[in-house]
Formats: structure tokens, sequence, C-alpha cells
């Protein structure tokens, strides 16, 4: 499903902050990306977001070359990607069931055809009665499920999350990560960037470990 | 399960939200250029309105002058010039002025109550023509040079006096004119780029969810064509407002003579429905500019960030 070949990045004219990746990651599988602060996490989740272009090498999504594609399809295979960040992004003037309807909405479908999909959503993550909540009223643990709703909306084929539990406490990290566990037991690739070792411990996925822009699998 | 969300009623929320344009300001700066452009176009239409209106009045007619001379008789030359001027093809009539008509001409120079008989003065014929193109000026010009002291008045270098300095007011209006939209474009450029670096998180929100560039410059533009919409209403409307309030003064506060006088030279203050339709074209060739000038900006701004 995405594979990358002798992939590098470097910002400028700055040093290399990921060297010669190569990797491939199986469809329906699940990864935790970890490493220290600063190794590159983020920048390797926008590489497979493909909201940033390698600097060598080639990345492969879905058996085509994506490095530089065009940016009608670009858009195309972004939309089978979801992303959940570590401070959610939210919309604030829009309420819960308006942000996790955003992607329907930025496709140009009517609220008809999708309201029904979006309310099952979000009574599966347990905000069913907080539909027309805007964002200010909602707790970290309830403004991330509701990131991790707008994610999936969509249905897409591979999740990606920085840092997703990174602002609520462990006791609500540990249910994210059920709700995760969830989706990738219904066919969702997931590769979940994360330093926190208790979940590490708890959940037994593969590891991607990244140091010094060097990245290395361990299972 | 939840009880089914109600739709029908309530639009979505706007996605770009709208305290977060500049609203407010840059709708007073489109209305206050709209206002600018409004009453430049109505002045520049009350001028050339005026310039054809005297050119055409002026072009209908020719004037032919008798000095008295020793041993002539003026009114004998004045009958004659008249029979003279009728039997020229393309004129319809022609009429010597009467010494009282010749009185009240030069009343508003030479004060009323003035005694022409004494003084020797020229006489007039005023010789209406009824296809200015069509009379036959040179051998009307030709017969009346027969008839001592007489000569041919046609206006021509005082046509075209009216005509450069009409036109030359009507460019120098369209060049105003070119310039306050150009100063507008340039102030939403400046509006619009500040309003997408405030609303940078939306943007990058979008992009992240899959919205094309197309999508998310819509967003904007919808609201940058309300602003453009409402200012230029606001301005147009204010325009008119200037227009009515102008004329009203100038019948009320202007005496009634000084304000005759200033409507024959300057025609009314008013813009009829050719200027009002131009006012409603301007307030639309605003918001035009307002929706096209953002949804450019904004396009640039996310082909430089994409």
């Amino acid at each position: 499903m995405i594979a990358f070949e002798n992939v590098g990045l470097r910002y400028g004219h700055g040093p290399e902050i990921l060297k010669d990746l190569t990797f491939r990651i199986a469809p329906g599988s699940f990864h935790f990306l970890t490493g220290p602060s600063g190794s590159g996490k983020t920048s390797l989740l926008r590489l497979l977001l493909l909201s940033l272009k390698p600097s060598r090498g080639t990345i492969s999504m879905f058996g085509e070359d994506v490095t530089n594609l065009e940016r009608d399809r670009l858009l195309q295979m972004r939309r089978h990607i979801g992303i959940v960040f570590q401070e959610f992004r939210l919309l604030d003037h829009l309420t819960t069931f308006e942000n996790v309807a955003l992607p329907h909405r930025v496709r140009g479908q009517s609220e008809a055809s999708y309201r029904a999909n979006v309310q099952e959503l979000l009574d599966w993550v347990g905000l069913g009665d907080k539909m027309d909540a805007l964002p200010a009223v909602l707790s970290g643990g309830e403004k991330q499920r509701a990131a991790i709703a707008r994610a999936v909306i969509s249905k897409p084929d591979i999740l990606l999350a920085d840092e997703p539990t990174g602002n609520v406490d462990p006791e609500l990290s540990e249910r994210l990560l059920h709700l995760f566990d969830e989706l990738n037991r219904m066919g969702t690739t997931i590769i979940l960037a994360t330093h926190e070792l208790n979940l590490l411990r708890k959940f037994d996925y593969p590891r991607m470990l990244l140091e010094h822009g060097e990245l290395t699998f361990h299972d | 399960m939840t009880e089914p969300r109600k739709i029908g009623w309530s639009r979505p929320t706007p996605i770009v939200p709208s305290q977060s344009v500049a609203g407010r300001t840059l709708m007073l700066l489109i209305g206050i250029m709209t206002f600018l452009s409004c009453v430049t176009f109505g002045g520049v239409l009350l001028v050339q309105k005026s310039a054809v209106g005297w050119s055409a009045d002026v072009g209908r007619e020719v004037t032919i002058q008798i000095r008295p001379l020793d041993g002539e008789v003026l009114e004998s030359n004045l009958r004659l010039a008249v029979s003279i001027a009728e039997g020229v093809p393309g004129v319809s009539s022609a009429h010597a002025l009467t010494l009282e008509e010749s009185e009240r001409l030069l009343e508003p120079w030479l004060g009323a109550g003035l005694d022409l008989s004494d003084l020797a003065i020229p006489r007039l014929v005023v010789v209406r023509l009824a296809d200015p193109n069509a009379a036959d000026i040179a051998r009307l010009e030709r017969e009346i040079s027969a008839i001592s002291g007489a000569s041919l008045e046609t206006h021509a270098a005082w046509r075209v006096q009216l005509n450069t300095m009409a036109g030359t007011i009507v460019v120098s209006g369209i060049l105003v004119l070119a310039l306050i939209l150009v100063a507008t474009a340039l102030a939403i450029v400046f509006a619009t780029r500040g309003t997408m670096s405030t609303n940078r998180e939306i943007v990058d929100v979008l992009h992240f969810i899959g919205a094309s560039n197309r999508f998310i410059a819509g967003e904007f533009q919808g609201r940058f064509l309300m602003i453009g919409l409402r200012g230029g209403i606001v301005g147009g409307v204010a325009a008119i407002l200037f227009f009515i309030f102008i004329s009203a003064a100038m019948s009320t506060v202007m005496p009634e003579q000084s304000s005759a006088q200033l409507g024959v030279l300057f025609g009314q203050f008013s813009l009829g429905v050719a200027g009002l339709l131009g006012i409603v074209g301007v307030v639309l060739v605003i918001a035009g500019l307002t929706a096209i000038t953002s949804r450019l900006t904004v396009r640039r701004f996310l082909s430089q960030i994409s």
C-alpha cells in the first residue's frame, strides 16, 4: 500500500531531516511511529499525507508513484488519507456535526446525503449528544474524538495520527487507542505517531523508530 | 441512538467565519471608492450631456450679422437677408431679431431698461437649419456677402473648442475612474492577503481534508463578493442622494435666475435613467472587481502555500 524507496527530506538548504528511508507498509496494518522529539516524525507523516515532496527518492501509494503528482491527482490521492493532529485542529466556529461533516461538504455533497452517516459516526465515538456543541465547550478527549470522526468520515484507506493522545490524560489516551484499534479491525491502515511509553507497552503493534533521521522497524 | 438531526431551515455555518474577514473596514473603503466613482461618472455624464446638447443646439443654428452702415437701410437689408436665407436648401426658418429681442439678449450684460434705438448696434438674423449636414452654408455665405455690412457666423470655432473641452473632461473623468478602480483593486489585494493569513488555520485544515484550491477560493470569494456588493450599494446610494441633494440645493438655495442660467450652462443636475443605470453599473463593476481580485489573490496565495 505504501512504499518508500531511498527517500530523503531536507528543508531548503538545511541538513537532511530524513535519510534514505526505504520501507513498505501493508494494507490493514497498524504501526506506531515513535522516536524522540525533533526526530522527524511529523515530517514523515507530512510526506505520507502528500503535503510535502521528498528531496530525493520515490514514494508509491496504492501502486502509484506519488512523488511528482499533478495537483488534481494529488487531491484525489489525499482523499484516501485521513489525518488526526495532537492539537485537534477543529474549526472553532463550526459545531461538532459540521466539523465532522466537513470532508463531505468540501466534496460538494448535500447535508441530506451524509447526515445519517455523520450521526452514526458521532454516536460511535460517543459524541451523539454533542452534535450541536461548539469545540470551545468540548473537553480535550471529546475534541480528539471529534477530530478522529472527521478523519474517518470519508472512510480513508490510511489514517495518520500525529500524537493524538498528547493533549489528553492517560486513561483517555487508552480509550482513544481502542478507537484506533477498532478502526484498524475494520480495515483501515493506521500509522500513529506517539512517544507515550505506556501506550507502546499496552498495545502490541509493530513500531517504526525514527532516530537521527533514520528509520528502523521493531515488531 | 440520538434524535435525527433536522435540516432544511438552517443554512450550514459558513466555513470562513464572517468576523474573521476585515469586513466593515473593507466595506467602508469600497463604499467610499464606489461613491467617488459614481460622482466622477455622474459629473462626466453631466458635462458630456450638456456638451452634446450645446453642440447640437448651436449646430442647428447660424447667425447673420448686419452692421449699420451709412447709406444703407438696415430694415430692408434684414428683410433681404431673411428672404435669401429662406431660399437656401436645408434652412427651415429665418427670423430677424426685433429691437426688443436684441435688448433682452443684451440685458444680462448691459442691464434692464436699455434703449437700443439710439445706438448703432448690429442686428441679427437667426437662421435655423432643418438638417445641419444638408444645409448649403457655402451658398448662404456667398449670397449674403452681396448685402453690405452682412457677415455669417456659423459658430464652428466655438463648437470645436466646446467639443475639445468636453472631450478633455470626459477623458480626465475616465482616467480618474480607472485610477479609483486600480486603487480599489490594490486595497482588496491587501485586505485579502491579510484575511488569508488570519485564516491560515482554516486553509490548512481544508487542505488536509482534501478540499481543492478552487473550493477554498470559492469560500473566500463568496465572502468578498458580499462585502463588495454591500459596499458598492452603500456608495451608489450615497452618490444618488448626493445628486438629489445638489439638484435640490440648486433650485432652493440659488436665486431662480442664477439657477436658470446655470441650468442653461450645465443642464439639470439630474442623472436621468442613463445616469442611474450607470451608477448601478459602477456598483456591479466594483462588486465584480472585488470578487475577481480577491479570487485571484486567494488562488495565488493557495498555490504559493500548496
